[in-house]
């Protein structure tokens, strides 16, 4: 279902959406024994992420405290949960199609919006900040030059990259 | 040939079917049919005057086929066909037709169309009887005995009824002592007494009142005259029929003389040979000559002959005093006849070492069955609760639930039972050791049964701690020694990392070892989590498809021992039940073989779901289906697989089946296109009766036959039926997984696609033929359907069958 005709419909038709995402099939098997939480690394020292807690909220359809929220963008990918969870819950992969969801409607952390804007205007992954220039002169490289981003811009812009929302105020 | 007299019945049910049939057209109509020589009517034909007419007319010699037209088909027929019986005539030569549910009732708003369908279904069961053949009794000998697979609770309660009710019985047990896991469990939840506890037989002369219970092995049931234990033993082959089987067993050497053991323990002490106690887990040693607990049964020793040194040593036959020792023991084996079996082989505790991050190898990690050992004061510990690692007292205790059950990588399923083994085994534990931590951590606490609530209640009072949350991982703390449990409790949102000096890991019960072997020398089915399949959870739960072989116990499914109990006896009064009589009495309605036709295909032996078909190779080298009698349940399965129609039901020939159809869709008698709904006689049928006794309302154009199963049908008899002028099809039959006949339906779902296929091929819509699945109670969606499939038809318009029809 597409998320902005879904969100006219029941808040518990949530987790269809994750259902019929790449990833989130598996959401629904959850039984909520926490195998996941006591797995993980992140919860081990911050109580800001609790792999249960968001399948719960997901689940509850708490869609827009778990979109907007920090807590989807702190999962570290190391899979330990996914390997270990009694339902076979792709919990890993939930997250992701999650984030996916989150960034389609605009819930992106600067991070990732700054990662996104310079692979489109630079061609690279990284900012060249004033910092790296400084640093590769004083070992004798030269300055980076601009690279050839029209090919680039082309594939971003047949694949829809180039249209992805824009960051909202406040993340 | 004697000369077909067909004599037809018309019952118009008090008078209300005349309201809405026309009678008088109806008895003109049957009149000219030819082979009808006598016409009846009344109020009602299935007792009283009515039945009566038809005994005279039979006795008379007026008729010899019958065709009833009478409400409540089922229940008439049997009254009915008793009567006929009596009558000096086979009771198969009846056909009963049921005008009320399947005519007039849900056409009562069109009676004309109504009274025309009548006649088409008067024609088609006149036609139908007229090639009706007599079929007759058979009687098979059963053997008054019965073989009991498995020494635990369930077997021994299920072989005590029957040896208290005569049949001589045989206990089969794998392991040399009787008892199986419940004797290991200790204690047994409700009602916290010895697990070796069981009913008295009531035929034991000293058992006071019938409610005197004792241990095994004072209980006397060994000495029932009827009841034989071999233990050490197991079932290497099965042949025969239900009723007359010849099973293979195989007795291992037990190397001590029951007859002479007196269980002395003189015996033990010089025994060199030391090894692993299996009965304890492994928690203690035992020696090659050993006796698991002072109470077993039989209260004789056994050795070990895997470890034992025998005459290199044969220390012990040296010191028994009644020269029991007998180091030359071979194995046996010896043919058992019985008429029944009963299946009472139980579970066991899943291997906990499939999870590795829980490292069962650690010696303080444990399961229930372990620490019921040391709960118990036979145990191994004498009832101290200890690290097994240096026996010091354990202080910190951590249950972890749901071991590799409600585990998809594992069994999918809940046990069932381990919350209340391990709430059990929690209170006792501070029960001796008030001081003891004991947490459990749990998912889900599941205590479903009578005063299983309680034992909740009470480990809350006793101040046992309760973790909503399922461990990840169990480790061990390089400094301390102690293990740590880390687990989140999900309620708290808090993750812990509980120190433990012992944990008690609580496993999913599985199928006992050897389950798998012994479904295919007795040739039953296992369901998907590998316990013996009952042949209906509802209404046969210890029956199994095969007559003869019943279940009862863990068999099933982990059960604790209450039910354990209740399946036991039940499993007994099935058996009693079989055997009682000495023989199986069964009509002849089974499949018979055209050998002339059949020829060197596997088809049908595969596809019986009841094996009673086996190959026979013929004296010219080819080989031939021969069908069992005893087995065949007549579903006719196999003459909807046969590819040359080699194959045919007595009570169904084909010659029957297409009189009927035909006469079905002889006449119209409505504008609408005719649809031939061909159903089971199970759910199937039964949907089409209960949607007229419902009065729902579907169009007349709409005609049920029912045959044996839907899986008697082929895709030819789909093409006749649109030959004979029928415009649609539907396929009325069980629910998917609910076929009475095991894999009817689904056969006869796989002929509906088929036939869709070549349909198209032949330019035929498709969607003229429909497969439905429907229960008694979806009488309205038969109508709803009728309807739909009515309306879809006159869209579609007139069938153009190929050559311009």
């Amino acid at each position: 279902m597409d998320y902005e005709e879904e969100q006219k419909t029941t808040n518990l038709a949530f987790s269809d959406t994750i259902t019929s995402r790449l990833g989130g099939e598996t959401i629904t098997s959850c039984y909520q024994c926490g195998t996941c939480a006591s797995s993980c690394p992140v919860a081990k020292i911050t109580d800001k992420f609790n792999p249960r807690e968001i399948i719960k909220l997901s689940l509850l359809g708490e869609k827009e405290e778990v979109l907007s929220g920090d807590s989807i963008w702190l999962c570290c990918s190391c899979y330990n949960c996914q390997e270990r969870c009694p339902q076979k819950v792709e919990i890993a992969d939930v997250i992701y199609a999650l984030r996916n969801i989150a960034f389609q409607k605009g819930y992106i952390p600067n991070l990732y919006s700054d990662f996104a804007s310079s692979v489109a205007n630079d061609g690279r992954i990284a900012k060249i900040s004033k910092f790296m220039e400084q640093k590769r002169s004083t070992i004798g490289l030269p300055p980076l030059q601009p690279t050839g981003v029209d090919a680039l811009r082309k594939i971003l812009s047949a694949t829809g990259f180039d249209k992805l929302p824009q960051k909202k105020e406040g993340m | 040939m004697n000369e077909i007299k067909v004599g037809v019945f018309l019952s118009d049910c008090g008078k209300q079917l005349s309201k809405i049939l026309n009678f008088e057209a109806l008895t003109d109509y049957v009149k000219s049919v030819p082979g009808v020589t006598l016409i009846g009517r009344s109020n009602e034909f299935r007792r009283g005057k009515g039945l009566q007419t038809i005994v005279d007319a039979i006795k008379n010699g007026k008729v010899n086929r019958i065709v009833v037209a009478e409400n409540l088909p089922k229940l008439s027929e049997v009254e009915i066909a008793q009567a006929v019986e009596d009558a000096g005539l086979n009771p198969y030569l009846v056909e009963v037709v049921d005008l009320k549910d399947h005519c007039a009732w849900p056409h009562r708003d069109t009676p004309s169309e109504a009274t025309e369908k009548a006649k088409a279904m008067l024609l088609a069961a006149i036609e139908r009887a007229k090639l009706l053949e007599p079929i007759e009794k058979l009687e098979f000998p059963a053997l008054k005995s019965a073989l009991v697979i498995g020494g635990g609770i369930a077997g021994i309660q299920a072989a005590i009824d029957l040896a208290d009710l005569q049949f001589e019985v045989h206990v089969i047990e794998k392991e040399p002592f009787l008892g199986g896991l419940a004797a290991r469990a200790g204690r047994f939840f409700p009602t916290d007494d010895c697990a070796i506890c069981i009913q008295s037989p009531a035929s034991d002369v000293k058992t006071i009142t019938h409610t005197s219970r004792k241990c095994v092995y004072r209980s006397g049931f060994s000495k029932l005259p009827k009841l034989d234990v071999h233990t050490n033993s197991k079932v290497v082959e099965v042949e025969g029929v239900p009723g007359n089987y010849k099973a293979k067993i195989e007795k291992k050497p037990r190397y001590v003389d029951e007859t002479k053991c007196v269980g002395c323990d003189l015996c033990t002490p010089v025994c060199p040979v030391e090894v692993p106690d299996h009965f304890n887990v492994g928690l203690k040693t035992r020696k090659a000559i050993y006796m698991n607990i002072p109470s077993v049964y039989p209260p004789v020793y056994v050795i070990d002959g895997e470890v034992c040194k025998f005459h290199d040593c044969a220390k012990c036959v040296e010191v028994c005093p009644t020269n029991a020792i007998d180091l030359n023991q071979k194995s046996e084996q010896k043919t058992l006849n019985v008429g029944a079996i009963i299946v009472a082989t139980g579970f066991q505790e899943f291997d906990s070492n499939a999870i590795k991050e829980y490292h069962y190898e650690d010696p303080n990690v444990i399961t229930n069955l372990e620490i019921a050992r040391m709960i118990d004061g036979f145990g191994p510990t004498r009832g101290k609760i200890v690290r097994p690692s240096d026996l010091k007292p354990a202080k910190k205790i951590v249950f972890v639930q749901c071991v590799g059950s409600r585990d998809k990588r594992w069994n999918e399923y809940c046990s069932g039972i381990c919350c209340m083994i391990s709430l059990k085994h929690a209170a006792l534990i501070k029960s001796v050791n008030p001081d003891a931590d004991v947490t459990i951590c749990y998912i889900d606490i599941r205590t479903t049964g009578r005063e299983h609530e309680d034992y909740y209640e009470k480990a809350r009072e006793m101040g046992i701690k309760f973790v909503k949350g399922r461990p990840t991982e169990i480790s061990r703390d390089g400094e301390t020694g102690r293990l740590i449990v880390d687990v989140e409790d999900a309620l708290l949102k808090r993750i812990l990392e509980l120190e433990a000096d012992l944990v008690v890991l609580a496993p999913a019960m599985v199928p006992a070892e050897g389950t798998k072997e012994l479904a295919e020398i007795l040739s039953i089915d296992l369901d998907k989590d590998g316990f013996f399949k009952e042949y209906n959870a509802k209404l046969r739960p210890t029956e199994t498809k095969l007559r003869g072989v019943y279940l009862c116990g863990g068999a099933t499914f982990p059960k604790d021992a209450p039910t354990v109990s209740l399946h036991a006896h039940s499993a007994a009064m099935k058996t009693a039940k079989f055997l009682s009589n000495g023989k199986v009495v069964k009509d002849q309605r089974t499949a018979v073989v055209n050998e002339e036709y059949c020829g060197d295909c596997e088809f049908c032996p595969v596809t019986c779901p009841y094996g009673a078909i086996s190959l026979e190779e013929t004296t010219d080298g080819h080989f031939v289906a021969t069908v069992s009698d005893l087995l065949c349940e007549g579903c006719g399965i196999c003459v909807g697989t046969c590819p040359l129609g080699a194959i045919e039901l007595r009570h169904f020939k084909p010659d029957q089946m297409k009189a009927q159809m035909k006469g079905l869709m002889s006449i119209n008698g409505t504008l609408k296109p005719l649809i031939l709904a061909l159903c089971c006689s199970e759910c199937g049928g039964t949907t089409v009766d209960s949607s007229g006794m419902a009065m729902m309302k579907y169009p007349a154009n709409v005609r049920a036959m029912k045959v044996p199963c839907t899986g008697i049908l082929q895709v030819h008899h789909f093409f006749y039926a649109f030959k004979l002028g029928a415009q649609g099809i539907m396929v009325v039959g069980c629910k998917s997984d609910g076929c009475h006949y095991e894999t009817g339906v689904q056969k006869a779902e796989k002929k509906v696609e088929l036939a869709k296929i070549l349909l198209k091929e032949y330019g035929i819509e498709p969607e003229r033929l429909e497969m439905f699945n429907m229960v008694y109670i979806d009488g309205d969606k038969f109508a709803e359907a009728a309807q739909k499939m009515t309306d879809k038809l006159q869209r579609l318009g007139q069938l153009q069958l190929m050559g311009g029809r």
